[in-house]
């Protein structure tokens, strides 16, 4: 029979497990704080309490004011209504509806922002993409775009296939210059690279729970103008009608928890990440011929290695390392499990459509793990090879 | 032993299509102890259909979910493997151009011998796996040394038909657990034993065109100019113009319906001919004939001698045409058949059979054997 040695989780960039300290958080939460927040009595105003001190805790960890954290229900949720909510929002400015409204995202955008864009597009948006230039974002394309006015401007601070940073410091003081919104999902920045609000102040943010050892389902939007954006759902009012719906409060404390966590720790974590990532990432490549590391020599967050694998197909790659206990994944998780061309690499790669692997490392890793880990993708890759002939 | 489950325990790649059959073929694989692995193949890009067509298929989005939900109920590891570019390098395109050429094509058969179990093989080895199963209702017997592939035992579900292209090298490896089996059977054991796709209708089309309009992937294929998608004359054997037609992809030797009003009753397509167009048609007794070549071999036993004597079977669910061999080279066998048979129609499969076992087969690339015969015209 075949024996799988104990399992390796490498994919912390598609969902981690909850952290004991943030399990007890909610426990406490869901037994005793069960009110609603909306209720006048006082279950309501100690579920209410428990609310608000979530949103001062995230608030807090991210350097913003607890005035602009608005809870949503995950990273996606967020994304969408940042892009759709400001395009929405700018209807009565240019001129009733979405038709003419302007927005501009780069092509590394994770689906939950290029999809919103779409849809954007749909109601009559535009829709400007700002590519990169071997690896850099298109500063020059993106004041271009700029000239034009937009509504809003969606660049993610890491990208979740490749770990490429894209210069948010950079791209925020263009967009003040010309008053543009910008919103960026840092759904991958938390907790791996250092991110102050106070310092590189954003019109929005996108941050979810469950990447950073908190609940899937939780995430938030910060942001500091909310009259600019229209709300998606709509019902009772709740998060300042942005997000209506009777809150989650135990979500809120548990993410509220993850964030305070993965920002207090970020720097001796990333650190770590950082040096494990270089281990596998050398003996991956002194083992394997013609490996690139993909968006290698670039600014790169410490917990992704994404790798282009030529003359190995992707799904075989990926079933050979789960058979041998190792669990990565490809550019990112999609509907099907088999995988699609991937625009964030055809913004990196133009015309390249080497196969690429994803391993994302994170607080079930460490680096006794390193030469198994390398072993096990070298063989695999030897082995398809091999029989590809 | 003549069970599709190997006696020892092996790690097997099942093909799981999100089907009744596969599944069932992947749960009695697990039940016989075997370490097991299933494995979607995506072959098409449904975003091309709608929406609605999409929910027909077998192998779609919808195949992809239920083979995962039986795959998770079961217990084991399941894989999707995307082999889009071959399938339509290797299928599709070749459907397309059959019917450009007014032949009648069994894409089937050509995933399965060039696409499917070739490709699951490859990828079984980089998983460790000794073998590779289906939920063909085919048996391989294996008492005799050299396996050899039969025809199911429930017959009105036999798929030998469309496993001849097999590869004869990879028979060893292959499983085929449900030819033991009748449908009812089949379906009573995934209702026993919970599984989602137990009530799922049969998928009667073929994969990438689930609506079974022909025309409209064709459309989508050929450029607007094709002859095959041009209005042409519908004649008789003499050659008369009995009406018209928009395009001969639409037939196929032997159909009856569909040729449009004004003709006599019971008139048959008897022949397409690209070249000018034309559609032949004429009475049912013209359909007749007494032998057939058969191109593109491929044998699971050795190639027969002149003068031997099997069976055909020249279309899906027919009868077996008692035949002698008349030529048989590398590329193309002859068969002159004991009594006349209905409609040899080119590009469809003829399968050779001893009995129950299939010996290999071709395609159909003309009538033989006839001088004079609609199919022998250009010969």
């Amino acid at each position: 029979m075949h024996r799988i040695r104990d399992p390796i989780y490498l994919d912390h960039a598609a969902t981690t497990p909850v952290r004991p300290e943030v399990a007890r958080v909610m426990a406490r939460c869901l037994a005793d704080d069960f009110g609603n927040p909306s209720s006048g009595h006082r279950w309501g105003r100690r579920a209410r309490a428990r609310l608000e001190d979530a949103r001062a805790t995230v608030a807090d960890a991210l350097g913003a004011e607890p005035a602009t954290v608005f809870f949503t229900r995950g990273g996606t949720e967020s994304d969408n209504l940042a892009v759709l909510g400001s395009v929405r929002g700018a209807g009565p400015r240019v001129g009733g509806t979405a038709r003419g409204a302007h927005v501009v995202t780069s092509a590394v955008e994770h689906p939950a922002v290029s999809a919103a864009a779409a849809k954007a597009v749909e109601e009559g948006a535009r829709h400007t993409v700002i590519g990169l230039v071997e690896g850099v974002f298109d500063l020059e394309a993106l004041r271009v775009a700029l000239e034009q006015g937009a509504d809003v401007v969606s660049c993610m601070w890491v990208n979740n296939e490749t770990g490429l940073r894209l210069p948010i410091p950079e791209i925020a003081a263009e967009c003040r210059r010309y008053g543009a919104p910008l919103h960026s999902d840092a759904v991958q920045a938390v907790g791996k690279i250092p991110l102050s609000l106070a310092e590189v102040p954003l019109d929005m943010v996108t941050v979810t729970g469950h990447k950073i050892y908190g609940p899937k389902g939780t995430g938030a939007l910060v942001v500091r103008t909310p009259e600019l954006i229209r709300p998606l759902h709509f019902g009772g009012g709740q998060e300042g009608g942005l997000r209506p719906g009777t809150e989650d409060v135990a979500g809120a404390l548990g993410l509220a928890e993850a964030v305070r966590l993965a920002t207090r720790e970020e720097s001796e974590e990333s650190r770590r990440l950082a040096e494990l990532r270089d281990v596998v990432e050398a003996r991956v490549m002194e083992r394997i011929d013609g490996v690139r590391v993909n968006a290698g020599g670039l600014e790169r967050a410490p917990h992704i290695l994404s790798l282009a694998v030529p003359r190995v197909d992707p799904d075989t790659l990926l079933a050979a390392l789960d058979a041998d206990g190792i669990a990565a994944s490809g550019g990112s998780a999609c509907a099907s499990g088999s995988m699609g061309p991937s625009p964030s690499l055809a913004a990196l790669y133009p015309g390249d459509a080497s196969a690429s692997l994803r391993l994302s490392f994170g607080r079930l890793n460490d680096e006794s793990q390193a030469e198994r880990i390398a072993a096990s993708v070298a063989d695999a890759v030897t082995r398809i090879r091999e029989l590809r002939g | 032993m003549m069970n599709g489950s190997p006696a020892r325990p092996r790690r097997i790649l099942v093909a799981m299509s999100g089907g009744v059959d596969s599944s069932v073929a992947a749960a009695m694989l697990v039940d016989a102890g075997h370490d097991v692995v299933g494995a979607t193949m995506k072959t098409f890009c449904y975003s091309d259909d709608d929406a609605h067509a999409d929910r027909k298929t077998c192998c779609g989005l919808d195949g992809i979910r239920d083979a995962r939900r039986v795959a998770d109920r079961l217990g084991i590891a399941h894989y999707v493997f995307d082999v889009e570019r071959e399938f339509t390098r290797d299928v599709i395109d070749d459907f397309v151009e059959e019917y450009g050429q007014g032949r009648t094509p069994n894409p089937c058969v050509r995933c399965n011998s060039n696409t499917k179990f070739r490709d699951l093989f490859r990828r079984g080895r980089v998983l460790g796996c000794d073998g590779v199963a289906s939920g063909h209702y085919v048996r391989l017997d294996r008492s005799r040394g050299e396996p050899c592939l039969l025809r199911g035992m429930d017959r009105s579900k036999d798929q030998s038909y469309f496993l001849w292209g097999l590869p004869a090298d990879l028979l060893e490896l292959l499983h085929f657990p449900l030819g033991e089996l009748t449908k009812p059977e089949v379906r009573e054991r995934a209702r026993a034993l919970g599984l989602v796709t137990a009530e799922k209708p049969e998928s009667q089309e073929i994969c990438f065109v689930p609506t079974g309009n022909y025309r409209d992937f064709l459309e989508k294929r050929l450029l607007p100019t094709h002859p095959a998608l041009s209005p042409g004359a519908i004649v008789d054997p003499a050659g008369r113009i009995l009406g018209r037609h928009d395009g001969y992809c639409r037939f196929t030797v032997g159909q009856r319906k569909g040729l449009g009003g004004g003709l006599p009753e019971r008139h048959y397509v008897l022949e397409i001919r690209p070249g000018t167009r034309q559609v032949v048609v004429g009475p049912g007794h013209l359909l007749e004939v007494r032998g057939v070549l058969v191109g593109d071999l491929n044998w699971l036993s050795g190639p027969p001698s002149p003068g031997t004597r099997l069976a055909v079977q020249i279309r899906y669910r027919s009868p077996v045409i008692p035949c002698t061999v008349v030529a048989c080279d590398d590329d193309s066998l002859e068969l002159r058949f004991e009594e006349p048979a209905r409609a040899v129609t080119p590009g469809q499969s003829s399968v050779f059979f001893a009995g129950d076992r299939v010996l290999g087969g071709g395609r159909i690339r003309r009538v033989a054997g006839q001088p004079g015969s609609p199919g022998t015209a250009g010969h």
